[in-house]
């Protein structure tokens, strides 16, 4: 891990930054990201997703298994593969806060709490961002 | 490289066989990103989908990551995707 949380600074690989500012209450716009994040995996691009805003209740155990947008896989399948291929989810500390979720319990195992520092400095390494 | 005809694809033995029918995007392309770690440099991997997008997903993620994207044939209410394993 480097001094900088494990962030490099210059990609040697092709990194995507994915950042996701919807919540369950917008199945469509809060799947697709996760599609784009699986593809993106099976292609061996490295990928991170951000959770931010509303976009943080996606990480709270649970509250997937009822998102289904109509032509999609369940928003609980697309996530699960998402972990199982090794993909990471940052969420926004006081979006996080906020919400009063507690994150020593209520969030999925793959899902870390970190502050704008850690997403500017994989904003900055990576070799694209997309905004949902 | 070019893709094979139908007579030539109906010829071949794949060396695994995926049946992601009934699976939305990006289901089929997952299920072949597992499948071709189960197939030998030099064999093919058929994946059948019903999802009408899949062939050209799977032709996308060929050229992208390095295997031979060899064509679809049409089969009763499904494709058989076609691609050769080159890494």
């Amino acid at each position: 891990m480097g001094p900088n949380g494990g962030v490099h600074e210059v990609a040697d690989t092709e990194k995507l930054v994915i950042l996701v500012l919807h919540g369950p209450d917008d199945p469509e716009v809060a799947t697709i990201p996760f599609v784009l994040a699986v593809a993106a995996m099976a292609s061996d691009v490295e990928v991170v997703v951000g959770l931010q805003g509303r976009g943080v209740e996606l990480a709270v155990k649970g509250a997937a298994d009822s998102v289904q947008a109509r032509g999609f896989p369940p928003l609980a399948k697309l996530l699960d593969d998402y972990r199982e291929l090794g993909g990471r989810l940052l969420l926004c500390g006081p979006c996080v806060n906020g919400r009063d979720i507690d994150a020593s319990s209520q969030l999925v195992e793959n899902a870390e709490v970190v502050a704008a520092a850690r997403f500017v400095a994989e904003i900055t390494s990576a070799t694209n961002a997309l905004t949902y | 490289m070019s893709t094979m005809v139908e007579s030539e694809l109906a010829a071949l033995t794949a060396a695994k066989v995926v049946d992601a029918r009934g699976s939305a995007c990006p289901g089929p392309l997952l299920e072949a990103k597992k499948g071709i770690g189960a197939v030998s440099i030099g064999n093919v991997l058929e994946i059948w989908s019903s999802d009408p997008v899949t062939k050209t997903d799977i032709g996308a993620w060929s050229a992208k990551v390095g295997h031979s994207f060899l064509g679809v044939l049409p089969a009763e209410g499904y494709e058989r995707v076609f691609v050769r394993r080159a890494k």
